[in-house]
């Protein structure tokens, strides 16, 4: 196992540098001279002081060539710096520290959250197939599904304002047994439900027209066992695949819902680094969002032949 | 009925209908379907036709009736710039169909073509066009698109301020474009890899089908066995994704817009008038609530329309 | 061997009609068949795919799929009708009293569940044994079956079992509560034929070991002759004859059970004679013709076969051998 998980990441590291290189890149062509953006939100005498910004060019080793100073960027990065910020000068590496067990938080709750209301709601919806229940609970979904995190969290703010008038709204972070993650929590998980509530429909569909389930109610198996032991079983594999997909649109996701909530996480320092073009924050930031989506695809190979035997089988054979 | 006897039983309940006449019957069926239609040709023909229509212009000022209610002069009320908001949601819609048709089908023409590539010509280039959609999708692609539009925005203003010294030509100083240049390219960097995988898969599956082997067999031509087999199959998978393509890509947009790195103010984005709603939301909400309720509309009737293709082009999937 | 005592009747079906739901409306699959089975008799089933055999049985235990639907019928089991019962009391009896085989065993067992827990269940929640003693009995009947190494094997997946020893698993699923009625669906089909005959032998066995009824469900007539005592023949979801598994191998009366028979390829066949087969196909459901739906098929079919449809009534001396066709008489003659 230690050996399979060793082998994936040997395989996610090209990918990553390719990412990382290509917003380098971006940094490097694109967003200007660093040097003079530390300048331009210092201003003073020394602002625009071309010889004293060559010398920090120099010394910085601004003035190589771009293989040079990506690879001297990576060096780094495997010693653990993760450079300074452009705008305030702190290490990266504080202040995603600092940022990141908000974000952190609030995605792993996201994910319990997503997995407690839409995996029920996903198999009762397939229980009741084309009926009523069905088509308010896939509605919602598809609802659920098309509202951007952006939309959905404004719009709840002004309905509890007009219809809770004398309550104070949820704003800021307080951890996560604290009352304000209630409202961020619930926009942020609203993509991940949908998603896993059509994915759990299709999926019970699938199973509930196996002949295995039809064996289970010819055993006598009472109905409630044959939903929960039966077809749940089954149906988690295919769920559980989801979890890359759910970690990409929570990542997104928590943005908007930072920024919106003004939750001091990984998102909101996002739009901050990308409003001051503070690229070193944004590489950090790249790194953690795919190394998430990595570790939670990861996680899924994991599990995926504990669902399933045959899987394993198949995994042991090869 | 005696002459039962010599005619051979046909293999449907009904009459032999074609694929499409059969989706088009189970779309019907499907009324969340029909109510995305519906919106969606609605706001198509806003797109087209709304800017001329509207009783304001969408840059008009009228500072003599700012932050107005909704009322039936202004049936979204007006902005802190006295403008009407109805016109400039319109406008708006312009903005976001133009986006999403032009991304998704840059996106389209990408995927399809890598995907067809890495389907016909298997490794080595197989394996690069699998890695590059397997890297670009697993990217938080928002992130990475954000990144790209944020950071070239300045050398192309650069380029095109240089260009226009040197030419005095006026079209490099429609800054508007550069917005949509940029929307165009960065959106449709991110989005092909669904279309890649989807042709590429096709392209494999089909290819290896016992139907297409048994329509060699009978002696089809290639033609033939190309537009009634392989086309029809692999269209359906294709359009859907096409319209939950457009969906999609009409929100990121928007959210954009939103993060102020799409297209910007002055030309209306349903994300940058959202953005600019959310600062005065607790005094004049309608200027949050229109473009946002529009935007959900939007997006909701394309989610409705491509979970109801999906529904009638792969029945097996389905039922 | 086929007395008509009622008392001695264990499942007594009467009109059952199945229908199934199509854009144009209900079309009938099963048409008001009337069957039934004597206790410790083994009765077999016997039709082309599609004739509503299987559908037959399933609508019996109220396992039918989605769109298919008991139109009208009775059908009693031990003196009460099986339709009729809730939910509760249709729970006890199947896997209980009714035990069920299907026909693919690597579909019909669920992948990712031990066998020895598939196994446990109906003891658990008919016999209300706890997890230890159902797992211990499961051995026996893992024993009963004839699977080498019961103690291992059930810690195994359905997919490391061979086709036959997970047939053979389905078959101690369905004689686990050691049922009053143990219903076969097809439970060769799917397997070599060599391993086919293994599984006839075993359930012979075991009907005489447990003194069951047995209704084997198949489309090979050559199978189940050693096996069964009486065979009803289905097409289009009508009962078209019925009769001791004897006397319909020497007279069998309708054209289609005929045609059936010499479907069955002989050793004394000529190696280049043409197999003898029906032409044309079953109708479509919603599509039967008027009168017998057989006629469009039929060699002998008369002017009033496609105007009236037949009755199941007793071919003139044999009392047991009831057939449903016009032209009995002149298949005898045939014959």
């Amino acid at each position: 196992m230690l050996r399979y998980i060793a082998t994936r990441f040997v395989i996610w590291v090209p990918s990553v540098l390719l990412v990382m290189m290509a917003v380098y890149a971006l940094a490097f062509y694109g967003a200007g001279d660093p040097i003079k953006l530390i300048f331009l939100r210092a201003p003073g005498d020394v602002a625009y002081n071309p010889e004293r910004i060559e010398a920090i060019r120099e010394s910085a080793g601004l003035n190589k060539p771009f293989i040079e100073q990506f690879g001297y960027y990576i060096w780094n990065l495997l010693q653990g710096d993760f450079g300074n910020s452009l705008s305030s000068g702190r290490s990266v590496w504080a202040m995603v520290k600092a940022a990141a067990p908000v974000s952190f938080k609030l995605a792993l709750c996201s994910i319990v959250l997503t997995a407690l209301v839409a995996i029920p709601l996903g198999m009762i919806a397939a229980l009741n197939q084309n009926r009523r229940l069905d088509y308010i609970i896939l509605g919602s979904a598809l609802f659920l599904w098309a509202i951007p995190a952006y939309v959905a969290g404004p719009l709840l703010m002004v309905g509890l304002i007009v219809l809770l008038p004398g309550v104070n709204v949820p704003y800021g972070w307080g951890g996560v047994f604290d009352i304000r993650i209630l409202l961020p929590l619930i926009v942020l998980s609203f993509q991940p439900i949908a998603l896993i509530i059509r994915q759990t429909r299709a999926a019970v569909i699938e199973v509930l027209s196996e002949d295995f389930v039809r064996t289970a109610r010819a055993k006598g198996v009472p109905e409630i066992v044959v939903a929960l032991k039966h077809i749940l079983r089954p149906v988690l594999t295919p769920v559980v695949t989801q979890l890359g997909l759910i970690m990409i649109t929570i990542v997104n996701g928590a943005i908007f819902v930072e920024l919106v909530f003004g939750l001091p996480g990984l998102g909101r320092l996002t739009v901050k680094a990308l409003t001051n073009s503070d690229y070193p924050v944004i590489l950090a930031i790249t790194l953690i969002g795919s190394f998430l989506v990595m570790i939670s695809n990861l996680l899924v190979d994991i599990l995926y032949p504990l669902l399933d035997p045959r899987a394993a089988d198949a995994r042991r054979s090869r | 009925m005696s002459a039962v006897q010599t005619e051979p039983a046909t293999l449907s309940e009904e009459p032999p209908v074609s694929l499409w006449r059969d989706a088009w019957y189970r779309l019907k069926r499907n009324r969340l379907a029909i109510f995305g239609l519906c919106v969606i040709v609605l706001l198509a023909f806003t797109a087209i036709f709304g800017p001329y229509l509207t009783p304001y212009d969408f840059l008009g000022q009228d500072l003599e009736a700012r932050n107005q209610a909704p009322s039936f002069a202004h049936l979204f009320g007006t902005d802190d710039l006295g403008r009407d908001v109805f016109s400039r949601v319109v406008y708006g819609t312009r903005t976001a169909f133009l986006v999403a048709v032009v991304v998704t089908a840059i996106a389209l023409v990408i995927g399809t073509v890598l995907g067809a590539v890495a389907g016909f010509f298997g490794n080595p280039f197989d394996r690069v066009i699998m890695w590059l959609t397997d890297v670009t999708m697993s990217v938080p692609n928002l992130l990475l698109v954000v990144v790209i539009n944020a950071s070239l925005k300045t050398p192309i203003a650069q380029w095109m301020e240089a260009r226009y010294l040197e030419t005095l030509n006026p079209f490099y100083r429609e800054t508007v474009w550069i917005d949509f240049l940029l929307v165009f390219g960065s959106m449709a960097l991110i989005s092909w890899p669904p279309y890649a995988r989807l042709v590429r898969a096709q392209v494999l599956s089909i290819r290896s089908r016992p139907y297409i082997t048994a329509a060699q067999a009978l002696g089809l031509s290639n033609r033939i066995i190309l537009t009634r087999y392989v086309i029809p199959n692999a269209l359906g998978p294709l359009i859907v994704a096409v319209s939950a393509g457009l969906g999609t890509a009409m929100v990121l947009e928007s959210a954009f817009s939103f993060l102020g790195v799409g297209v910007n103010p002055p030309t209306p984005s349903w994300g940058n008038m959202i953005s600019d709603g959310l600062r005065v939301w607790q005094h004049y909400p309608h200027l949050l609530a229109a473009p946002a309720a529009v935007l959900g509309l939007a997006s909701v009737a394309f989610s409705f329309l491509g979970d109801g293709l999906n529904d009638a082009l792969n029945p097996r999937g389905s039922k | 061997m086929t007395g008509t005592k009622t008392e001695n009747r264990l499942l007594d079906v009467k009109g059952l009609t199945v229908e199934i739901e199509t854009r144009s409306g209900p079309a009938v699959i099963v048409d008001g068949i009337d069957l039934h089975v004597d206790r410790g008799e083994t009765l077999g089933v016997v039709g082309e795919s599609g004739c509503g055999k299987s559908l037959t049985m399933l609508s019996l235990m109220r396992l039918l799929p989605n769109k298919i639907h008991v139109a009208k019928g009775e059908a009693h089991f031990d003196g009460r009708d099986l339709q009729k019962m809730s939910n509760r009391e249709l729970r006890k009896v199947r896997g209980g009293d009714i035990g069920f085989v299907f026909q693919d065993p690597m579909t019909s067992l669920n992948p990712v569940m031990r066998i020895g827990e598939q196994l446990a269940e109906p003891l658990i929640y008919h016999r209300g044994m706890s997890k230890k003693e159902a797992r211990a009995r499961a051995v026996e009947l893992l024993r009963l079956v004839g699977i080498p190494g019961p103690e291992q094997r059930i810690e195994a997946y359905p997919h490391e079992l061979s086709g036959g020893m997970r047939q053979r698993v389905m078959i101690a699923i369905g004689l686990a509560c050691e049922p009053k009625l143990l219903i076969a669906d097809e439970p060769t089909t799917a397997l070599d034929v060599t391993i086919q005959a293994q599984i006839v032998d075993l359930v012979k066995g075991l009907r005489e070991k447990l003194g069951m009824s047995v209704v084997w469900i198949t489309h090979d007539l050559a199978l189940i002759a050693g096996l069964v005592d009486r065979v009803i023949v289905l097409y289009a979801g009508t009962v078209v004859e019925d009769a001791p598994v004897d006397e319909l191998y020497a007279h069998p009366r309708h054209p289609y059970t005929r045609g059936l028979l010499a479907s069955i390829p002989k050793l004394s066949d000529q190696p280049a004679s043409r197999l003898n087969s029906i032409g044309g196909t079953p109708p479509e459901p919603g599509r039967r013709p008027q009168g017998c739906p057989f006629a469009p098929r039929c060699p002998l079919a008369m002017d009033i076969c496609r105007t009236h449809v037949p009755k199941l009534e007793p071919v003139a001396a044999a009392g047991s051998h009831r057939t449903a066709c016009f032209a009995a008489e002149k298949a005898r003659e045939a014959a």
